[in-house]
């Protein structure tokens, strides 16, 4: 499936680890959907079922995000970059109830709460990993 | 793109194009000013867009070093695949805080962007160096150190408070050397270091939120 440039969200993205890795990421799995790689460009969406959502709840900071399962392709581009990296879906997250109003900013412009997860391989193509958030546009 | 963000993408151009090279030709650095991007954290910053169509995208290796040779990194990565990252005097090093490749030692883990050489190496643009970003809960604090639980199976992580380096951030406010208002039972974000000694995790910025 090819990325998309049909605008879906805006806001913040962080990044984790999945698949088994080194240190702390090697007790991780391969996340919800069963084939997250940190390796991979791949992300986790807030609302990919029904219980993920639950966790996630993106609507208690005002974010009615839509519905997108495992294999959804999305283009996240940086806000100010304009680098962007297509992803596939692969797991539940960020917990973004857990972080209400944070905000990324670049050249003075923020965008606030956390939308997406990013694995290494997909955040670090389009910004600085030990920046840990980023500001994005979200496309499909 | 807006017209003031030109500039960083035409240093984002030139630094690919000189990192090749200096991979290429011995990584002797004539000038900084010839970059304008040796600034570590502008280096970092930098996404790498496609100096020619015909290179989609920038190359990327995850894994552990197993072997250093003079300016190559040997890593095997993390998927049984195995990576040779070529250092050069343009490439950026994470670790912890931005340093130099000194820091480097066999056994860490590495996420390292770059481009792909003709010889099967990557000349690496940045290495960050066993950096972790984790989704954590605060199970307890000391002087010194946080106890967390990480992930679905609330595995036990120690993060070191590093004197002079561990900063937090409360409710997405600006970081701050004060930790005095971390509270057991708290969901947070720590980016750190892991150290492969001892398991644990060097804490570069816990983030808390509610």
């Amino acid at each position: 499936m090819a990325c998309g440039t049909t605008s879906l969200w805006a806001g913040e993205t962080t990044w984790f680890c999945c698949g088994g890795s080194w240190g702390p990421c090697g007790s991780t799995g391969t996340g919800a959907c069963g084939t997250c790689q940190s390796n991979a460009h791949m992300a986790a969406w807030p609302n990919t079922s029904q219980a993920c959502f639950d966790i996630t709840r993106p609507d208690l900071c005002g974010e009615s995000i839509v519905r997108r399962g495992c294999g959804s392709v999305m283009n996240v581009k940086h806000q100010c970059s304009g680098a962007s990296v297509c992803v596939t879906v692969a797991d539940c997250g960020p917990r973004t109830k857990s972080f209400c109003g944070e905000s990324a900013c670049c050249n003075g412009t923020c965008r606030t709460n956390r939308v997406i997860d990013l694995t290494p391989a997909a955040f670090s193509a389009i910004g600085n990993l030990s920046s840990g958030k980023l500001p994005v546009y979200i496309y499909e | 793109m807006s017209h003031n963000q030109q500039p960083a993408r035409r240093g984002g151009l030139d630094r690919r194009r000189f990192l090749t090279t200096a991979a290429l030709g011995g990584a002797t650095i004539v000038g900084a000013s010839a970059l304008g991007g040796l600034d570590a954290d502008a280096a970092f910053a930098e996404p790498m867009p496609s100096l020619d169509p015909a290179i989609s995208q920038s190359a990327f290796a995850e894994g552990r070093i197993t072997a250093i040779k003079g300016s190559v990194l040997e890593v095997a990565g993390s998927y049984g695949d195995h990576h040779l990252i070529q250092m050069t005097n343009a490439t950026s090093v994470w670790k912890l805080r931005p340093t130099t490749a000194a820091e480097i030692g066999v056994g860490d883990g590495l996420y390292a962007r770059g481009v792909d050489m003709p010889d099967g190496t990557i000349a690496a643009d940045a290495v960050w160096v066993n950096i972790v970003n984790l989704y954590c809960t605060v199970r307890g604090i000391a002087k010194d150190r946080l106890h967390l639980a990480h992930g679905d199976h609330n595995h036990a992580v120690v993060g070191r408070i590093v004197p002079e380096t561990t900063t937090a951030s409360y409710l997405g406010g600006a970081l701050t050397p004060d930790l005095s208002r971390l509270r057991i039972g708290q969901s947070a974000q720590v980016l750190g270091a892991w150290r492969p000694e001892d398991d644990t995790v060097d804490i570069a910025r816990v983030t808390v939120g509610h």
